[in-house]
């Protein structure tokens, strides 16, 4: 199916010369923006760096294109260059979509376009958005991210005015393909007992979210649901097989009040996928996961240049056995210094309890329960 | 008592110099725009990326100032953020594939020339800068 999408998006962009009566019509901007981090840790190397030694072995770097050639029509396409650790270290259509927005009310986007879900889903990759150099990992973990940032199908969306001065309502509806590659990340918990995916996972999902702007100045409320199907021809040593999980539902619930130059979010969201292995003359293989995360965190601006803030992040695994790895605690102190509008600077430090994110036995000889983790970056953007 | 005497006189100058400041930033628009005034809020909405178009429908493009005094008093009284603040919403916006940036133009004069010429433009000068062929917009 993405192919269809992608060729039709290619229809969209061949046709912006004939609806633009001139090179400037077309509106074209190009926009960027580049982030190098370096990280600290104690007691465990965090996703694949050798950051018990200190590791710079992050860095990102993003460009985007977009077009407007009619008020009411925007093409663009954003390439990402992603390494951290041993992960990465590739090149990535970000997302590349035509968006057509009839009204206030209604707007359709499709391509390979962001999954509009969560709080923070459509952003968590955009360093310069926010404050934090790590967004709280049980939800928004920094090393799967590129996977489900975005899916190959289309997003209808719209705000609608509430009568009774009600506030308004965000909605945004979604449906298409989402496809892991065989080196990414989120498959590497499959990849250390054995179980690779040679051609990577695919499948299809749909969901919504509606964000609603109350009457209370500042205050917004939001949920979100998808339903999402993956599976993919897999392998246990000599066999091969499926590995296939049932249709599940990932819910997420989240706020965020917003005054002055204080922000406070918090947010809810479960992560129940149920994986049956099938191999040909092979075992079959059961892997039920029941992930429960929240977190709440807050910011204020304390001078026109520096925000710090503070987030306290929780994530179990309820049906993963007893131990450390079955959770993450995660304190967090940041803070942010713009020392120009392109150039940021941010340093960070968590106290974790648990290892049940980033922290692998790959790259870790031994597991310790606790560590602490400094992270530092410099943003430029433009 | 006396302290209590210049807190109150420190009060009524700088409330006297924010409504000073208030009134040295006029919000200006393409003469087909249907509306003659719009809310805090919907300004607000428009410039910040969440709405494209007016409550009675009419589609409007913010035209923002590259820097300046004004700029900086637009985006403080009607934006509530400062410079950097608010490019960083647009960059989200622009980075999740959900806007393009607002053009950005170096004068007052600039911006009543694009807003003049382009349907739905919309913008903001100083109060004592030339706006004719553009019409000004009460903001409630």
């Amino acid at each position: 199916m993405n192919r269809w999408i992608v060729g039709i998006f290619a229809m969209v962009l061949g046709t912006l010369p004939m609806a633009a009566q001139s090179i400037e019509d077309l509106n074209i901007q190009i926009h960027g923006y580049a982030t190098q981090g370096f990280v600290y840790s104690t007691q465990n190397n965090w996703n694949s760096m050798t950051s018990s030694n200190g590791s710079p072995a992050w860095t990102e770097a993003v460009v985007n294109v977009t077009t407007q050639p009619e008020p009411k029509l925007r093409v663009g396409v954003q390439a990402r260059y992603f390494l951290l650790g041993n992960y990465g270290n590739a090149i990535a259509l970000d997302w590349a979509d035509a968006d057509y927005k009839v009204n206030e009310k209604f707007g359709v986007r499709f391509g390979k376009v962001k999954t509009p879900e969560g709080m923070f889903n459509m952003i968590q990759d955009i360093d310069p958005a926010y404050i934090w150099s790590i967004l709280p990992q049980g939800i928004y973990e920094v090393a799967t991210r590129t996977s489900i940032l975005s899916h190959y199908g289309g997003v209808v969306y719209g705000t609608l005015r509430l009568p009774s001065k009600a506030g308004s309502m965000d909605y945004r509806v979604w449906d298409g393909e989402r496809i892991i590659a065989s080196n990414d990340p989120l498959l590497l918990p499959f990849a250390a007992n054995g179980i690779l995916f040679p051609s990577g996972q695919s499948g299809n999902m749909y969901g919504g979210t509606l964000q609603w702007h109350t009457p209370v100045q500042g205050l917004m409320l939001g949920v979100s649901e998808s339903q999402n199907h993956q599976g993919g021809t897999a392998t246990l040593g000599p066999f091969t097989g499926n590995g296939t999980v049932k249709p599940f539902q990932i819910p997420f619930y989240y706020g965020q009040y917003e005054r002055s130059k204080f922000t406070a979010i918090g947010e809810y969201m479960r992560l129940p996928p149920n994986y049956t292995f099938t191999f040909t003359n092979g075992p079959t293989i059961p892997v039920v996961l029941d992930i429960r995360n929240w977190y709440l965190m807050s910011t204020y601006k304390l001078t026109e240049k520096l925000t710090g803030g503070v987030y306290y992040a929780s994530s179990f695994n309820l049906q993963a056995p007893l131990g450390p790895a079955r959770y993450q605690k995660d304190w967090t102190l940041s803070a942010r210094y713009d020392v120009s509008q392109y150039i940021y600077l941010k340093a960070e430090q968590h106290f974790v309890d648990g290892m049940q994110i980033g922290f692998s036995p790959v790259g870790n000889s031994t597991l310790n329960p606790q560590s602490k983790l400094t992270i530092l970056k410099v943003g430029v953007s433009f | 008592m006396k302290n209590l005497r210049f807190v109150i006189l420190l009060l009524v100058v700088a409330s006297i110099f924010a409504i000073h400041a208030q009134a040295q930033v006029i919000v200006i628009a393409n003469p087909g725009v249907k509306a003659t005034e719009i809310s805090k809020n919907d300004l607000r909405d428009v410039f910040t990326g969440n709405a494209t178009s007016l409550p009675d429908g009419s589609r409007v493009v913010p035209i923002l100032l590259k820097a300046g005094t004004v700029h900086e008093e637009f985006l403080q009284v009607y934006i509530g953020k400062n410079d950097t603040a608010y490019r960083a919403g647009w960059r989200s916006l622009v980075f999740s594939g959900q806007a393009s940036m607002p053009k950005s133009l170096d004068t007052d004069a600039a911006v009543v020339e694009f807003a003049a010429h382009n349907a739905g433009a919309i913008g903001y000068i100083g109060k004592a800068s030339p706006h004719e062929g553009v019409k000004v917009l009460a903001v409630k």
